[in-house]
């Protein structure tokens, strides 16, 4: 497609007491543009993906505000919002206006900084990328997906302990991942000891509140880095209560479709995947709308560590530890994929690397699924 | 018809209940003692998402199901309660709204401690008869406060009930009626404070005995009724007591009562008892039958009814027995709670 | 403070869902409540198919345990959705509960 990425940072993730938001994206913006060995003057637009700064913290206009911050004087820049997608969305936005020849090297930042609010108000929060009738009923994010969950281990005959595979795969990734929010090996049993936060769905199931921001250098200028072969997104009903299933995401089913349709490539020839494991569930459902592997099959292959670092097989997911183990500020989280993915594909994943990764795909989801975007990239 | 009647009427009880004996023992106090002297074994506690609002619409909505009224043809709501949620801003248009009652009526909310609702049937007896209006909905309905540790905290509980009243062929009509009000400050509860205060064994013969036998014998004058002729008698029920002893001194018999007596496993809510007492009484009725209500407000007044059951009723003991909507069926559908969950559902901590 | 107006437009709907049946879909148990809904927490939320087939998420009340599964009759009533402010106005939304 003639886009590439050329530079690709993130901060570590975590409770970042001491960082402000400015703080963070200012490290993961230079880092970027080092990694990219261009200049800063070279960026011809920028594009920031952040969820919370205006619902809790009074703060919008976030383009220019960031556009200040990194001394981009002038430039176009802009703030993209899609929920837990917003990072995806960013970085589509970036694709596309390189693509469409009016920019020729773009900078995406994605940055959250969710701790510096009380944390009762986050459940809350979070709901605001739910309806009006969800928010009415008292609905929690974690019980839009527990209602999920529930569904699918009905239909597919799956043990609560098949869904704690997510997390103890996650965290024993993240704790190959310096970077990454948790460092601290999980059981199933410690999982399935957890409290419950939104039955059936525990603590240890659910993606932590974090701190972090991720930037990206992307170009059509020269090609190197990592090109990016497909970025799409798609749209489902914002509510659960509209939904045609509740066993899949039609519109990670359909961004996917798209993607591999037009790069060419097919789910078997995905080596390394970042999916959006924001409750455990979610990445189950998430391997299957992926196709790789089939409806009711997804939990089943996670708990025998079929797509776990060291497996036999070729497909890794989550590498980085996800968002369960690697931490999830929200905004950061679909451009922190990106980064993930290119530092696989460029063979820079040190510990947690998964050999040989030559194709990587990203799933980024807003809300319970209403927002999905799926970007594949290819090492070059 | 002179007056107005019963069309249909619906009713609505919380289910959780609260033992007396488990207040009393909160408090240190026998509950064989509070048991006896009360009369009250348990009372009803609203949810902690229920309020008058949300107990006046699940009433109303069974009024008007069933009863061959559409919601637009009525021309007024009348609620009465000790506990609308706000001091300004009328239940009644809330639950008119919420009811698809449309926008040609009058809406009120009415005050006078625990016979708020039976005013508003008075009301429609004149507007009705007048023949200003063809339906109204006249409602008694509260989620009764009282302090904890109180004598009111045994039997102060929550319910309502609807009347849908018109003319026509009805299930119940409205022969006659009386009221007896006078200055008597036995309960009151000022503005800005959470919880009614009483001046104790004042409420009893200078306010509840005085003013029931006063309207009461109002109404018998007028009508010239005597208590042989009447099939039931339905009283204002703070407790088991003063109902029973009410009718003995104006010659019914305890048979007579009866039907009526739901404060035993309810408890007292206010403005929803001795319509509630009604709506039990004519769930047993049958036509032909006489029914003589009083109702009482503390501050301090009565108000007397007497009814005339008609062949109507049938229907309307059918449907409610079919949807398991009758006064029976909602004081047997219930769930225990213990003190603390009472606390909690009713706001205290 | 939760908006009046906003009250107000969401209130003009629920007349014609009062009273309906329905049978729940799936449903959660919330154990860690949004802001405003800490004094009704733990309570569940479930989707539920009404007889008209549209389909509701609602809360759950005067619901036992054994209530609590896929198929369980409900009707739809009014009760009270989030606290309000002490001198906000006050929201009243759709809720199921035990048919």
């Amino acid at each position: 497609m003639n886009v590439f990425v050329i530079g690709a940072a993130a901060t570590k993730f975590g409770e970042l007491w001491g960082s402000s938001p400015e703080d963070l994206a200012r490290e993961a913006f230079e880092n970027a543009v080092k990694d990219s060995g261009l200049g800063k003057k070279n960026i011809e637009a920028l594009f920031v993906s952040n969820v919370f700064f205006g619902i809790l913290g009074g703060q919008v206009h976030l383009g220019a505000l960031f556009a200040e911050e990194f001394g981009l004087t002038d430039i176009p820049a802009f703030h993209i919002e899609g929920a837990c997608a917003s990072g995806g969305l960013a970085v589509h936005a970036a694709v596309n206006s390189v693509l469409s020849g009016r920019y020729k090297t773009v900078a995406v930042l994605g940055v959250e900084k969710m701790t510096d609010y009380k944390p009762e108000i986050v459940p809350g929060a979070l709901m605001g990328s739910g309806s009006d009738e969800e928010r009415a009923s008292g609905a929690t994010l974690p019980g839009l997906y527990a209602i999920l969950a529930r569904a699918y281990m009905r239909r597919y005959k799956v043990m609560e302990k098949e869904l704690a595979s997510v997390s103890v795969k996650n965290h024993f990734h993240a704790s190959l991942n310096p970077n990454a929010q948790f460092h601290n090996i999980l059981t199933i049993a410690s999982v399935m000891k957890s409290p419950l936060v939104a039955d059936p769905l525990r603590l240890l199931e659910c993606a932590p509140v974090s701190d972090g921001a991720a930037a990206l250098v992307i170009t059509s200028a020269r090609p190197g880095g990592v090109e990016i072969i497909a970025s799409e997104v798609a749209t489902d009903s914002l509510g659960l209560a509209q939904r045609e299933s509740l066993t899949e995401l039609k519109a990670a089913q359909i961004a996917a479709h798209k993607a591999y349709k037009g790069s060419g490539f097919g789910p078997e020839d995905v080596d390394v995947a970042e999916v959006h494991d924001c409750f455990s569930i979610a990445e189950i459902i998430a391997l299957e709308d992926l196709g790789f592997f089939a409806k009711g099959e997804g939990a089943r292959a996670i708990l025998k560590g079929q797509v776990t670092l060291g497996s036999s097989k070729h497909l890794i997911v989550n590498a980085s530890g996800g968002l369960k183990g690697g931490g999830h500020p929200v905004g950061a989280t679909g451009v922190k994929q990106i980064v993930e993915i290119t530092d696989q594909l460029k063979g820079r994943a040190e510990a947690h690397q998964a050999k040989g990764a030559k194709i990587g795909l990203a799933q980024n989801v807003g809300g319970s699924g209403a927002t999905a975007v799926i970007h594949i990239l290819k090492k070059q | 018809m002179k007056f107005a009647g019963i069309i249909n009427y619906g009713t609505a009880i919380p289910r959780y209940r609260l033992k007396v004996a488990d207040i009393a023992r909160a408090w240190g106090k026998n509950p064989d003692d509070i048991i006896g002297s009360l009369g009250v074994r348990e009372k009803s506690v609203p949810g902690t998402d229920e309020d008058s609002v949300t107990l006046a619409v699940e009433a109303g909505f069974s009024a008007l199901s069933n009863s061959g009224v559409s919601r637009t043809e009525i021309e007024a709501v009348f609620v009465g309660s000790e506990s609308h949620p706000y001091a300004v801003n009328p239940t009644a248009t809330i639950v008119g709204g919420l009811l698809g009652i449309g926008t040609n009526y009058l809406a009120t909310d009415l005050e006078f401690a625990c016979k708020a609702g039976t005013v508003g049937m008075q009301l429609l007896a004149g507007l009705i008869g007048s023949k200003q209006i063809k339906y109204g909905l006249a409602i008694g309905v509260d989620t009764a406060q009282s302090k904890t540790h109180d004598s009111l905290e045994y039997a102060s509980s929550s319910g309502s009930a609807a009347y849908l009243m018109g003319s026509g062929s009805v299930a119940a009509e409205l022969l006659d009626y009386a009221s007896f009000s006078s200055d008597t400050p036995d309960f009151w509860r000022r503005d800005g404070v959470s919880y009614p205060s009483h001046a104790g064994r004042f409420t009893g013969e200078p306010a509840y005995f005085a003013h029931v036998t006063g309207a009461a014998k109002l109404l018998m004058d007028k009508t010239k009724i005597i208590p042989e002729k009447i099939t039931n008698c339905v009283f204002h029920m703070p407790n088991a007591k003063f109902p029973k002893d009410a009718a003995k001194r104006l010659g019914f018999t305890p048979e007579q009562l009866k039907p009526s007596l739901v404060v035993g496993e309810i408890g007292n809510p206010y403005s929803a008892s001795s319509l509630l007492g009604l709506a039990a009484t004519l769930d047993q009725a049958k036509p032909g039958d006489l029914i003589f209500m009083v109702s009482f407000g503390s501050g301090a007044g009565s108000d007397a009814f007497l009814w005339k059951v008609n062949k109507e009723i049938i229907f309307v003991q059918e449907a409610r027995k079919k949807n398991k909507l009758r006064v029976q069926d909602q004081i047997k559908n219930k769930f225990y709670i213990d003190y603390t969950r009472y606390l909690r559902q009713t706001h205290k901590i | 403070m939760t908006n009046p107006v906003k009250i107000w437009r969401g209130q003009k709907g629920m007349a014609n869902l009062i009273g309906q049946k329905g049978k729940i879909i799936s449903w959660t148990f919330i154990r860690v409540p949004p802001a405003g809904f800490e004094s009704q927490a733990p309570y569940p939320v479930a989707l539920v198919k009404l007889e008209d087939g549209k389909t509701i998420i609602a809360q759950m009340a005067d619901y036992i345990e054994k209530d609590l599964r896929p198929g369980r009759k409900v009707v739809a009533i009014i009760r009270r959705t989030i606290q309000p402010e002490s001198d906000g106005v006050i929201s009243y939304g759709i809720k199921v509960r035990p048919a």
